[in-house]
């Protein structure tokens, strides 16, 4: 489903360059859970926004659904985050003014879905995080183990084939991260395919393959045996 | 469809901020409302002036020593005119065929007087009978003087309505006496309110037959003008070349030396007018309008504002699909919601104040098509000119530095 050909992304600071990934190949199946590991500056960061549309490399190629996304305009890109992508971030990223409820339509506006039709989708995507009795609590009425499942809602609720989240325990504390890993482990069971970008090795231990990054560069791929697993599968 | 949903989250954008967007209605209001009061004060005067030339009809002609003066020059030249005299008018009655009523009038200012009470700076005009035929006059009560009045020079006179309002109000006033300087004559009819224009009314008039002013008066210091109507507007030009040729001949003026007379037609009067009055227009919708900018910079300044405080809320729209034109669209909403009712206050605002204005100078106004094409045209303009830029760093935003954006 994910299939990247030596992608290279440079940045120019100035007369230096700064080459944030040096060549990263790596193919990625449908119904996967994926974590992406490494410390900061590894590029983990850079190499999440690439697989997740928000940015194109420098060179090399990147096949999404066998679609070449590589060299997409920014439009296109939009379109392809709005369908394919669902974003779940450290740091929530939900509209402060806006309900719960409103967060999670917001992806459907922008695909046109209106009126009745789209509350639909956003109330069965809150009450698949168990929300449903929170759906006008705006976020700063909310917990933060409750804002990020509002994220977790938004991010499915257009069916994406990708479920991408960025270190999403990383503002929890661990009892709230436990719960949240959890919600994220039965997604996974439930079929979506599932890459978690964190530096944290427990939280990395719920997937079963752990891809660690290291200068720009894949240093390991490893599979996770069952036994070492966290969670419950 | 996805604009209607821009539009929404458009709306509730500025709901958040009502005092910031109140703010800068405020600064469109201003500057809508003062182009406003200016288009519209000087459309009400222009039509109140256009009307009061229309009582000429588009046949009609004056002639007169002098009637308009536009430069200095002009006023040292014409000063030393000959004014025009009974002659005048009977050589032109007799030789111009084109000349289908002509009618000398002479101008005096008096005091008029009824029983105790009087009227200062009464415009007296002398007239012969056809006066009435040519000019628009509406009469409410009585008639106009007629030919034999004039003919036995009769103290007759035809008052306005403020003079009749003066003297007698809940009286006839047919058939009373009033005295005009030191005269006395029979009032035989009123005019119809005309109202007035700059403050002045214009109701202040009386009219007697010209051979009775002549005899009060003797031959008018400020000459006779002539009032001149051709029979249909197509013969206009050619009349008015005849009375041209008549008072040349009559008054010497070498083949090769312009006219020592004008001639105004109420079109020329009215372009006239016009061209005289156009700087002064151009210059206070100029003036004006520099406010409409000052409002447009309020609301680019506030649009920046917002764009830059919602750098998060933008890069979370675009990582969830929003494309360019969705961010540029909701902003451009916003920024054009802002100048659009500003700029309908403004109107509204604007109209009150000219009413406000030119009912202290009591003239009509109504709310005129171009005043409101005007304001609104000008209120989208500022919308789209200082709304686009903002609008267009928002939509260009990259997802990624938008998001990590603190």
């Amino acid at each position: 489903m994910i299939e990247t050909r030596d992608l290279w992304k440079t940045y120019e600071m100035g007369a230096e360059k700064v080459h944030a990934l040096r060549g990263v190949s790596i193919s990625i199946d449908k119904g996967e859970y994926v974590a992406i590991m490494g410390p900061s500056g590894s590029g983990k960061s850079t190499l999440m926004n690439l697989i997740g549309c928000l940015d194109t490399p420098t060179q090399g190629e990147y096949y999404l659904n066998s679609r070449k996304v590589s060299q997409m305009n920014d439009d296109e890109l939009a379109a392809i985050r709005n369908r394919e992508i669902g974003f779940v971030f450290q740091t929530f990223n939900l509209l402060p003014r806006a309900t719960a409820l409103h967060n999670v339509e917001l992806p459907l506006i922008y695909n046109g879905t209106t009126g009745q039709d789209r509350r639909a989708k956003a109330m069965q995507a809150l009450e698949k995080v168990d929300l449903g009795d929170r759906v006008t609590h705006k976020p700063s009425e909310l917990s933060g183990g409750q804002r990020q499942r509002v994220a977790m809602a938004r991010a499915l609720v257009n069916d994406p084939s990708l479920l991408l989240a960025d270190e999403p325990t990383g503002n929890l504390d661990s009892k709230t991260s436990i719960e949240i890993m959890k919600l994220i482990d039965e997604l996974h069971r439930q079929g979506n395919t599932i890459i978690i970008v964190t530096h944290e090795r427990d939280i990395a231990r719920h997937a079963h393959r752990i891809l660690s990054i290291l200068d720009g560069q894949i240093a390991e791929d490893l599979t996770v045996p069952e036994s070492q697993r966290n969670g419950v599968h | 469809m996805v604009v209607f949903s821009l539009f929404r989250i458009a709306v509730s954008a500025l709901r958040a901020h009502r005092l910031r967007s109140g703010l800068t209605l405020l600064g469109v209001i201003i500057g809508v409302t003062s182009v406003m009061t200016i288009i519209s004060a000087l459309e009400g005067m222009a039509g109140a002036i256009e009307e009061d030339l229309a009582r000429l009809g588009p046949s009609t002609f004056v002639v007169r020593h002098i009637i308009f003066i536009t430069s200095d020059e002009m006023f040292w030249e014409k000063i030393k005119r000959k004014p025009i005299d009974y002659k005048a008018v009977e050589l032109i009655e007799n030789g111009c065929e084109l000349c289908e009523k002509v009618c000398p009038r002479a101008y005096q200012s008096v005091t008029a007087k009824y029983r105790d009470q009087s009227l200062r700076d009464v415009f007296v005009t002398g007239a012969t009978a056809n006066y009435v035929d040519i000019v628009d006059f509406e009469v409410e009560q009585g008639r106009f003087h007629s030919f034999e009045d004039d003919l036995y020079r009769r103290p007759v006179v035809f008052i306005g309505d403020l003079v009749r309002e003066t003297f007698f109000e809940g009286v006839d006033p047919i058939g009373r006496e009033i005295k005009l300087g030191t005269n006395k004559y029979t009032v035989i009819g009123v005019a119809k309110k005309r109202g007035s224009m700059f403050g002045e009314s214009q109701d202040d008039f009386v009219i007697i037959p010209l051979s009775a002013f002549s005899r009060q008066f003797g031959f008018p210091r400020r000459g006779l003008s002539i009032v001149v109507k051709a029979p249909t507007v197509e013969d206009l030009d050619e009349a008015m070349d005849q009375v041209r040729i008549i008072l040349r001949a009559q008054r010497h003026v070498p083949y090769d030396k312009p006219d020592d007379f004008d001639m105004v037609t109420a079109e020329s009067m009215l372009d006239l007018l016009n061209s005289l009055t156009k700087i002064f227009r151009l210059g206070l919708v100029g003036i004006s309008s520099i406010s409409v900018v000052v409002g447009g910079i309020v609301v680019m300044n506030i649009m920046m504002v917002s764009v830059t405080e919602r750098t998060r809320e933008i890069g979370i729209r675009k990582s969830v699909g929003a494309k360019r034109r969705h961010v540029l669209i909701q902003f451009m909403f916003e920024a054009l919601m802002l100048t659009l009712s500003g700029g309908l206050l403004g109107i509204i605002l604007g109209f009150l104040i000219a009413k406000s204005l030119v009912g202290m100078l009591d003239m009509q106004i109504t709310p005129s098509a171009l005043a409101i094409i005007a304001g609104l045209t000008i209120s989208t303009g500022t919308g789209l000119v200082f709304g686009i830029y903002p609008a267009l760093k928002a939509a260009r935003m990259d997802p990624i530095k938008a998001l990590s954006y603190e």
